[in-house]
């Protein structure tokens, strides 16, 4: 029998609370062991852990990449997977390998795989991948079925065919397609965090806006206690509500720091969007146990009338080339704006004189604007700067040919009452010009009708062993 | 009085790639009502501090931790060419000296 299927069988003859281990908020940093361990002591149904993010920028998304090192998802990896397959429980990974694209998911699968060659482990295995084909996105443009989230343009078939992956936050329904598949381990690709702790109670029956809302908090690990951590969590979930308990001693989980944590991250703290509802918390009530442990009831879930698709996309700009360099002269920090004005013109006309001017110079003084664009400089400027040149451009040799001559440039500029006629800069090392690679941009983050989810996302199932 | 000086916590964060979010948390009850009742001058400005027009800026007091939530657009999409700050975790620096 299957990890799904034996936990199935468990609450079928015996309805009990379902105690749910969020071991990782963002699995490949390390998983501290002594709490991981604590959580598996105390009997959990299953072990949940998220792998990504957007918030960690479109260079991942685009590239094909995974942010963390593949030896820091390796270790995690082995840590949950070898967790959940003693303790025969299901073990459910969402947004594989940061960003949850056809190759994010790859490299996972292939480091699961290796796991369970190494470590002589066998299981069924259930996949889930987000990505979206060009086709179906074109065709919900055209019917009028995709639109912006927040400030982004409308989305053009352009866009769609510039974004090197497109992928869909897969919802709830799409990991409880693959636990039903009958299987010990769930790995989907892009997903909605919610998903991951939020299917198993939608299985059992338990109500859809209190596992929601424990869904969204035990995700992040204990970070919603004080002091927040990456320390493996427990929640246990029945009927009417859940309790919060970090499996690290020092953290508490507190009915201001677990209503805090409806804040973090989120533009509307009342409100939970998955594609197929929204849970409400407005009538969400906390209530402390003892010091470390809170109980928390009244989330309410709205189901969606229409079910909708996340859309996320990079597509990439250039190739990013970096200057990094100082300046302590207050001459030169004053007048910054002028200098590097004028050394974008010298290098303008050196670059360009058998090219077109085909790549972008940006400049950033840390210390004074590195930061934020500030409408006003500061009151007293700083004694020592940073100074970062960065140039995108379309070949990775153009962007090197661009920002060396900066740096040369850049170093022996004159300016109107300069003293310090020998170099303008101080490099820490050299070379102090950084070639980057690749660089990306979003250029979808919308929303997209769907009719079908299971048809545009199939389950794919494996014999791991 | 100054924000900085009655707030517990003060911190900014994306909310997706396009949106600011920052949460100013208060110690207590009463400094929270103090600033829940002074909506209309912070949302005024903070629409000032970061160059948005204030129905840009939706300011949500937010009872069950003591917080006020601040969300707006960012200037430049996370990660897009010329952004300065991919997380959003230090646009918070104009809100701090901000007087109520």
């Amino acid at each position: 029998m299957t990890a799904v299927g034996r936990m199935l069988d468990g609450f079928s003859r015996r309805r009990r609370p379902l105690r749910s281990l969020g071991a990782s908020g963002q699995l490949g940093y390390g998983i501290p062991t002594p709490a991981f361990e604590a959580g598996l002591a105390r009997a959990p149904d299953m072990i949940g852990v998220d792998m990504g993010s957007i918030d960690i920028g479109p260079a991942y998304l685009g590239g094909g990449k995974m942010a963390p090192t593949r030896v820091g998802a390796k270790r995690d990896l082995r840590k949950v997977l070898r967790a959940a397959r003693r303790l025969d429980i299901p073990l459910i990974v969402g947004s594989a390998g940061s960003a949850g694209a056809r190759p994010h998911l790859d490299q996972t699968l292939d480091i699961v795989r290796e796991i369970a060659r190494d470590d002589g482990l066998s299981f069924r295995l259930a996949v889930v991948a987000a990505d979206v084909p060009r086709a179906a996105v074109k065709q919900a443009i055209a019917a009028g079925r995709v639109r912006p989230m927040d400030t982004m343009p409308p989305l053009t078939e352009a866009d769609v065919d510039a974004a090197s992956h497109i992928v869909g936050q897969l919802g709830l329904e799409a990991f409880r397609r693959a636990l039903e598949a009958d299987v010990d381990v769930v790995v989907l690709g892009r997903a909605c965090d919610t998903g991951i702790f939020a299917s198993i109670p939608a299985m059992l029956g338990f109500p859809a806006g209190i596992s929601m809302h424990m869904a969204k908090i035990i995700e992040c690990a204990s970070l919603c206690c004080v002091p927040g951590g990456r320390d493996t969590i427990l929640g246990v979930l029945d009927d009417d509500g859940f309790e919060l308990e970090s499996m690290a001693p020092n953290r508490a989980a507190t009915p201001s720091s677990v209503a805090a944590h409806g804040l973090y991250e989120q533009a509307d703290p009342f409100d939970i969007r998955e594609p197929s509802g929204c849970a409400d918390l407005r009538q969400v009530t906390y209530r402390a146990l003892d010091a470390r442990r809170t109980r928390v009831e009244g989330a309410t879930f709205e189901p969606a009338e229409r079910l909708t698709l996340k859309l996320e996309g990079a597509l990439m700009i250039g190739y990013r080339a970096l200057l990094i360099a100082g300046a302590a002269d207050p001459r030169f920090v004053a007048r910054h704006e002028e200098i590097f004005a004028a050394v974008a013109c010298v290098v303008r006309d050196l670059v360009c004189e058998d090219a077109a001017e085909d790549y972008r110079l940006g400049f950033r003084l840390f210390g004074v604007n590195g930061v934020r664009a500030w409408a006003e400089p500061p009151a007293h400027m700083p004694r020592e700067t940073f100074v970062m040149g960065e140039c995108i451009a379309p070949t990775p040799e153009r962007a090197e040919e661009v920002i060396r001559t900066t740096k040369q440039y850049l170093l022996h500029h004159g300016y109107e009452g300069r003293l310090a006629t020998a170099g303008n800069l101080a490099f820490p090392f050299t070379p102090p010009e950084v070639m980057v690679g690749e660089a990306y941009r979003f250029n979808v983050f919308h929303l997209m009708d769907v009719d079908d989810m299971a048809r545009l996302f199939p389950v794919e199932v494996e014999t791991v062993a | 009085m100054r924000l900085d000086s009655i707030a517990k916590v003060i911190r900014s964060k994306n909310a997706g790639p396009c949106l600011l979010t920052l949460d100013v948390m208060l110690p207590d009850e009463a400094t929270f009502a103090y600033v829940a009742a002074r909506i209309g001058p912070l949302r005024r400005q903070v629409a000032r501090r970061y160059g948005r027009s204030e129905n840009e800026v939706a300011v949500l007091p937010f009872a069950p931790a003591l917080a006020i939530k601040i969300t707006l657009p960012r200037d430049i999409i996370s990660g897009d060419i010329g952004d300065r700050d991919v997380y959003g975790a230090q646009q918070h620096a104009p809100l701090l000296d901000i007087e109520l």
